[in-house]
């Protein structure tokens, strides 16, 4: 089993632009999280405490406005690279390698289910697994509606123009559950998927350092390895 | 060896002991600053006895007593002008008995607050206090105050900053709209300006009017107080719940009401819907994670 990791096969799983953009995402979504639940708990004694150090709370407000601003540019940018990849490349967006959901992800959530009980062996993934796809949609769609709703709560002047006045309230009750639903997604599920599992605790560095090393690669994403290796040849 | 596991031991010691020293330092300016910002109290209430170390410190501390109160003499014997101002008999049995508020003539007020009384005799409180004379009825959020149920006549302080003067607003106006206190302070700007101090949000005042309190049921009125901190505030604007109350709920044939059954209806769906998300990904994860937590340890046997 020990084999020295350094000298290691790796390959390649990440391009540059997405990993950057893992990072941006990273430090956006924690500090709107921070500021936004402290602007949301504010009742705690404690709390205004730490908005105080912040600089008050419009400061504080500001600050998750600007995160919210630079998150959604990233969420921009992976938008744009998408056409780049379609149209500039001219490659294909669906197809297994594609993070698009299909119906393997239905058989391989079923597998997996099974195989939990032990009825089984573990589902075979391609180049994503149901479970990062589930993490990569959840921040796609869920930045849109919190984009959304956090636009109507920042310019309500405007949105009442066109929406009757409680939407801005309704506005509201979705964003704040909706942060709730992201923070303890990605506190929990994400970070146990990806890090706490056995095998790769204590971190999991391929989406930090592009590159995943041979028997992960084999282990995690098996059709994606046996693809590879019959266009190898 | 010993000597080396030592030095090892000691280095690990103080590898640890410079983030628990700032984590440490970085809890006690927070604690610090917690009580230091915690510690403001509210408006006292009359009674029939001052504590004149507060008075002589307070925003009247230079009148004396008979600038108010009148020249106090004995046993109810003024004449004139000063009819109704003497002191009561001491005698009677209901001496230091009855409640200072309701017995106090505020038009005494008027000497000098001109325009706030002004404002207050066109106000809704006023109105409310007349129609309970006529009815004899009191309101259903309680008897319409007068000057003294919201200013401390003997200890309010002057030139407060406006976070301390929104604290003591809310609990203030709060002692008998209880609902509005609550809905404001679930409120973005009962949050910011009472709970962080922030300066800029609106206060019970700054929309309902210091001394008129408007109850804003009149749209017009509504988008006005709306539009002097919202200058392009659309009539729709003034639609934007910020009391969300049982008895705005209650209301007949009102946009508020109906506004509210699609907030609490879409609100308690998505909550729902997240709990589901959430259950259903938890348990998957955490069942996952024994399996694998299983099959691991079952490899290294």
């Amino acid at each position: 089993m020990e084999i020295n990791q350094k000298h290691q096969e790796t390959y390649q799983r990440f391009h540059v632009l997405h990993r950057l953009l893992h990072i941006v995402i990273i430090f956006n979504f924690i500090f709107l999280a921070i500021t936004g639940f402290l602007l949301h708990f504010s009742a705690f004694g404690w709390v205004s405490s730490i908005v105080f150090l912040m600089g008050g709370a419009g400061a504080a407000g500001w600050l998750h406005r600007v995160c919210a601003v630079f998150l959604y540019i990233g969420i921009l940018v992976h938008v744009s690279w998408l056409f780049y990849y379609k149209i500039v490349l001219n490659q294909k967006l669906s197809g297994p390698d594609s993070i698009l959901p299909g119906k393997k992800d239905i058989r391989d959530l079923y597998q997996n289910l099974r195989y939990v009980f032990n009825k089984g062996t573990p589902p075979l993934f391609d180049r994503f697994s149901y479970l990062q796809k589930v993490d990569y949609w959840a921040v796609m769609l869920g930045m849109q509606s919190m984009g959304i709703t956090g636009l109507m709560k920042w310019f309500p002047e405007f949105f009442t123009g066109i929406f009757p006045g409680y939407f801005i309230n309704i506005a509201a009750h979705f964003h704040f559950h909706e942060a709730v639903l992201a923070v303890m997604y990605i506190a929990v599920v994400h970070m146990s998927d990806t890090h706490l599992v056995p095998d790769i605790f204590p971190m999991e560095k391929t989406i930090f350092t592009g590159e995943i090393e041979k028997t992960r690669f084999m282990e995690d994403h098996p059709e994606e390895w046996k693809r590879e290796q019959v266009i190898k040849g | 060896m010993q000597s080396g596991t030592i030095i090892i031991k000691t280095k690990l010691r103080t590898r640890w002991m410079c983030p628990l020293l700032t984590a440490g330092c970085f809890f006690l300016v927070i604690a610090w600053f917690s009580c230091a910002r915690a510690g403001t109290d509210t408006a006292l209430l009359s009674t029939w006895f001052v504590d004149m170390n507060q008075y002589t410190t307070a925003a009247h501390g230079s009148l004396s007593c008979e600038e108010c109160h009148g020249p106090m003499i004995s046993k109810g014997l003024g004449e004139g002008i000063n009819k109704g101002k003497s002191h009561p008999d001491p005698d009677a049995a209901n001496f230091l008995k009855t409640q200072t508020k309701r017995d106090f003539d505020y038009q005494t007020c008027r000497k000098c607050h001109k325009t706030a009384y002004a404002r207050f005799v066109r106000g809704e409180h006023a109105t409310a206090a007349a129609k309970e004379k006529t009815t004899g009825i009191p309101s259903k959020t309680g008897v319409a105050p007068n000057c003294g149920d919201c200013h401390s006549a003997h200890y309010v302080k002057s030139h407060q900053s406006r976070a301390l003067t929104g604290k003591i607003m809310t609990e203030s106006c709060g002692t008998c709209h209880v609902e509005q206190k609550e809905s404001f302070l679930d409120n973005y700007h009962g949050k910011t300006a009472i709970n962080l101090g922030y300066d800029k949000a609106a206060l019970c005042t700054d929309c309902h009017g210091a001394h008129t309190t408007l109850s804003l049921k009149d749209k017009e009125a509504a988008l006005n107080a709306c539009r002097r901190c919202h200058f392009d505030a659309t009539p729709e604007f003034a639609n934007i719940i910020i009391h969300d109350t049982k008895e705005n709920s209650e209301l007949k044939n009102d946009t508020k009401k109906l506004g509210l059954k699609w907030i609490h209806g879409l609100g308690a769906l998505s909550l729902v819907f997240v709990v589901a998300v959430l259950i259903f990904f938890y348990i998957h994860t955490g069942l996952l994670m024994l399996r694998k937590l299983h099959e691991k340890l079952r490899r290294h046997k």
